[in-house]
């Protein structure tokens, strides 16, 4: 049985302006790599932040919409699913489920997420 | 043994050439749901990336696996069949393909995706078996298993490939003498300023840089002498020959095709044969008034050339491109250009002297290049300026503590 990672509060709504991220780090999230949390078109989404290419992180990448792109060699990938939208990259991206708790962004480090992105909880 | 494969139901398409143009090609055709048959013809295998070949392949950190463009499966999975034979002929009236196994395949439409193979030098020695080029995966091992410290290595012409190698191999412990006829390499690709920049590393990372003419070359023993018009030479234990390539035209050619160095095709990639695609460093496209515009030999082109084969096979909407881009690693920075860097009114941001970013402008304040080095999104962001035609504040451009992301929005 895999040890459960506990849900960490990363930000405040606000804290991350649109089309940026902010990442998180491996030792921190508790997964050992580095993810990034990014907001876009007001939705938050997480993905690990290294782009599967090459070592690059996405945060660093141009976000827009539902995609970013990385900074360095223009891989595509899919906010929502972690997809590989374009060459270099052909493997996607891990997603991680971002929860909104009132003003409160929390990342669920590990946990998967397809399609959706934000959960608000009540 | 010979034989023919039938062409599928649904019309099948034959590519020949694994580079980045006929994979994509073959990858695009699935996306948009074509259902006949696919088949990539190579000489090579399983089709592979090729921009590591000179950076992290060669230097060893990146192994053979990762330079595939798919997992294997993903050719099972997409039922899209490899053939790691070489085309010799082809007939493009009867669709039929002839390959160097003895084998004939037939094809509704074929894609040549042949790309180049690289330039000679026309001098005495030019042709010496023992010289080195850098086109394939197998050229990247026989130069990385030459690559140990205190190898000498000779390096004609300091464009892409050669400066990229350059880099490598000092790294790597090897001395390199780095030899091109031009002062400041790569101006068209990322403008003056920038070009001097990276051109200063050479000599900053130990390489012993010459600006001359080779004249010839000669093998003693096992030495070499690389012979400069200056009156210099060079003597290296390997000379890496980096002038270039020329585009793979023969079997077009031999196949009736127009050709005027590269194959001529029309903006949907089509060429002078109505079942015959061509895509990639191969590729020239013909405008409806006749231009002919130069080949790009750059890594998205020839990505996009195969992404427009693939819709026009599969009878989509062709895909729109954007400005030109390329990228270049060395010395442990990253440069990238976007559009066109040869006209226009230059525009540089520095960072305390040093020029970051470089653009070009045209009178009516529309940018039509830009290039970075460590630029970050930088580029993207200017390629969103430039295709959209944005107007952009010169000012703003030239001052370094305003992101070019916030201006392209």
């Amino acid at each position: 049985m895999s040890t459960q990672i506990e849900p960490i509060k990363v930000a405040d709504v606000g804290d991350i302006e649109d089309e940026e991220a902010l990442v998180v780090d491996g030792a921190a999230n508790g997964t050992g790599r580095d993810i990034a949390v990014f907001f876009s078109d007001g939705q938050y989404y997480a993905l690990d932040d290294t782009c599967t290419h090459e070592e690059a992180s996405l945060a660093d990448g141009w976000i827009e919409g539902e995609e970013v792109e990385c900074p360095i060699h223009s891989a595509r990938f899919s906010l929502c699913t972690g997809a590989a939208l374009c060459l270099p990259a052909s493997i996607p991206a891990r997603t991680h489920k971002v929860e909104l708790r009132g003003d409160e962004i929390w990342l669920h480090p590990g946990v998967p997420v397809e399609g959706a992105v934000t959960e608000v909880t009540a | 043994m010979s034989g023919t494969v039938a062409p599928g139901a649904g019309g099948n398409v034959v590519i020949v050439g694994g580079g980045l143009a006929g994979f994509t090609t073959a990858q695009d055709l699935r996306k948009h749901g074509f259902d006949g048959r696919v088949t990539i013809v190579d000489p090579e295998g399983i089709p592979y990336d090729r921009p590591p070949l000179s950076k992290e392949y060669l230097d060893g950190s990146l192994p053979a696996a990762k330079l595939s463009f798919v997992p294997d499966d993903w050719y099972r999975d997409n039922a899209v069949e490899l053939i790691t034979d070489r085309v010799v002929a082809l007939n493009p009236d009867e669709g039929l393909l002839e390959l160097g196994g003895g084998r004939t395949v037939s094809a509704a439409t074929t894609v040549l995706a042949l790309g180049g193979r690289p330039r000679t030098l026309p001098i005495p020695g030019g042709d010496l078996p023992g010289l080195l080029t850098l086109r394939t995966k197998d050229d990247a091992d026989r130069l990385r298993d030459l690559l140990v410290p205190g190898l000498r290595l000779a390096i004609i012409g300091a464009g892409l490939i050669g400066a990229e190698v350059a880099a490598t191999a000092v790294k790597d412990g090897a001395t390199v003498t780095l030899i091109d006829p031009v002062p400041v390499p790569l101006v068209p690709l990322v403008g003056a300023e920038l070009a001097v920049r990276l051109h200063a590393m050479h000599a900053a990372h130990g390489v012993d840089v010459r600006c001359a003419m080779t004249t010839g070359i000669s093998l003693a023993g096992e030495e070499y002498t690389v012979t400069l018009n200056d009156g210099s030479s060079v003597v290296a234990d390997a000379v890496l020959v980096a002038v270039g390539i020329v585009p793979e035209t023969n079997l077009a050619e031999a196949a009736g095709l127009a050709t005027d160095q590269g194959i001529i095709v029309d903006p949907t990639q089509r060429t002078t044969h109505p079942g015959v695609y061509a895509a990639g460093d191969v590729a020239r496209i013909r405008l409806a008034d006749g231009t002919l515009i130069r080949r790009h030999e750059h890594w998205e082109s020839a990505m996009n050339a195969g992404r427009t084969v693939a819709a026009a096979i599969a009878g989509v909407p062709l895909p729109a491109h954007g400005a030109s881009w390329m990228w270049s690693d060395r010395y442990g920075v990253h440069v990238e250009s976007v559009g066109d860097l040869v006209n226009g009114t230059p525009i540089v941001r520095s960072v305390d002297g040093v020029p970051v970013a470089a653009f070009r402008m045209e009178a009516d304040g529309r940018m039509i290049g830009a290039a970075t080095i460590d630029g970050g999104t930088a580029v993207r962001a200017a390629r969103r300026i430039i295709d959209r035609g944005l107007v952009i504040d010169p000012l703003k451009l030239a001052d370094p503590s305003i992101e070019l992301k916030k201006l392209a929005r």
